[in-house]
């Protein structure tokens, strides 16, 4: 015996109807046109691509140039805003020394580069400025950040062992032993600055090699982290506590492929 | 930059130490030794206790791993011999904590210039990436004694030392160069 009722046949009969004709709609029976612009007016101008970067020797020493301008741009920020208060004030002059000796490294590398055939590279790296250097300085100048000055000299030794990593870590691409020996000496300055601050952040004798938090089980601030140079994330601590008491904590990495000054890439 | 030699059209430099890589290896090898023995003998004075101390003993004891390191890079040609000459230049300066202080902090900035010029004729990639690691800490433990027991900002950052790396030529045929088929 058939279940169906006349009411349900009617149903299906309509639902049928009304689909073949809205597929038809869709089809050529429609007179649709064939053209990829069915969707738009005018022509649809094609995705940009981006040029093809090659990483020599050139783009490396370039990429290193913008993290020194990265190092300039965050001290001049320090003192022209007068974010070392309090006690670190006394930082004062080293930080006029670093910036001046990161302007030296600058003017270096833009030699070493323009002399390899490259084009000098005169600013900071736009994607660490903004993944790093933006969001911390956020943070630390947070109205209700009790330990802003502190913070400054935080992202200042997290900055420069960025640089010194960086260079220690281009040695084994940099295709000539004479620029593995020029980055490496860039290097040895970087980590002397991370040294002066790292004491400031934590000093005496018993903080110079690894100790590790007891409260947060994370390391402390190290001069010297270990028997080797790290490759290694830099972990960096700023910003006003949590209700535990505990600061935002940032990861900074050296370049990357994303990040590093190609040659096509300018300073706007 | 992981993937940057992956991307980059040069010669390939080889891995391994060269020959004349390992004559400058040896020379690295000796300072390394050298430099650890001075710390030995400026902990074993007396003149020093506490955290003070153990600072003092494990930068020596960062130089006797660096040796260690370059004897698994260059094998047999290790000769594990100090360096008679900068001991000996160093060894009379260790009497007192403030002269003590400043030897060492010269025997880290010798060190980290004579491994950048070292460095700046190594071919091998896995001496280099060795190396560049150690200076970096060298010059790090050098600035320490710029900054304890309080901050020298000028000594901090003083880097002034003489190299006394030898150059060694390289044989000629110490690059590989990259050939794509035709």
């Amino acid at each position: 015996m058939n279940n169906i009722s006349r009411r349900d046949a009617l149903r299906v009969s309509g639902l049928t109807v009304f689909g073949a004709a809205f597929l038809a709609s869709c089809g050529k029976q429609a007179g649709v046109q064939e053209s990829g612009n069915i969707s738009s007016e005018g022509v649809a101008t094609p995705p940009a691509e981006l040029p093809e970067g090659v990483v020599n020797d050139v783009v490396l020493l370039r990429t290193a140039a913008s993290l020194e301008y990265n190092a300039i741009d965050t001290y001049t920020a320090a003192l022209d805003k007068g974010l070392l208060s309090g006690e670190y004030a006394k930082l004062t002059d080293a930080v006029k020394r670093f910036r001046d000796d990161h302007l030296a490294h600058a003017t270096a590398l833009n030699g070493l580069i323009v002399a390899l055939g490259g084009k000098a590279h005169t600013c900071a790296n736009e994607r660490i400025d903004r993944i790093y250097i933006q969001p911390a300085l956020e943070l630390l100048t947070a109205s209700d950040n009790p330990d802003m000055a502190k913070d400054v000299v935080a992202l200042a030794h997290a900055l420069e062992n960025v640089a010194a990593q960086t260079y220690q870590g281009v040695v084994t691409s940099l295709s000539a032993p004479n620029l593995r020996a020029d980055a490496i000496r860039i290097a040895q300055d970087e980590v002397r600055h991370a040294v002066v601050l790292a004491q400031v952040l934590n000093g005496g004798y018993a903080s110079v090699g690894p100790t590790t938090n007891e409260a947060t089980g994370k390391a402390n601030i190290a001069s010297v982290p270990g028997p080797y140079g790290p490759l290694a994330a830099i972990p960096l601590t700023v910003g006003t506590p949590n209700a535990e008491g505990l600061k935002t904590s940032l990861s900074l990495e050296t370049p990357s492929l994303n990040s590093l000054i190609y040659d096509y890439v300018s300073c706007s | 930059m992981t993937n940057a030699q992956a991307r980059s059209p040069r010669s390939t430099p080889p891995a391994q130490p060269t020959e004349a890589d390992k004559q400058l290896l040896q020379f690295a090898q000796g300072v390394e030794i050298a430099a650890h023995d001075l710390y030995k003998k400026a902990a074993d004075s007396g003149k020093f206790a506490g955290d003070e101390l153990a600072m003092i003993s494990m930068f020596g004891e960062h130089h006797n791993m660096y040796a260690q390191a370059i004897n698994g890079l260059i094998g047999k040609a290790a000769t594990n011999q100090r360096n008679e000459s900068l001991y000996s230049t160093h060894v009379g300066q260790l009497g007192s904590a403030q002269t003590a202080y400043n030897a060492l902090r010269n025997v880290e900035n010798t060190l980290a210039a004579t491994n950048t010029d070292i460095l700046g004729q190594l071919q091998g990639i896995d001496a280099a990436r060795v190396l560049a690691s150690i200076i970096t800490v060298e010059a790090r433990q050098a600035a320490v004694f710029g900054t304890l027991p309080g901050l020298n900002l000028l000594v901090a950052l003083d880097k002034s030392a003489n190299s006394l790396a030898p150059s060694i030529p390289q044989a000629s045929e110490a690059t590989t160069e990259t050939t794509v088929a035709s």
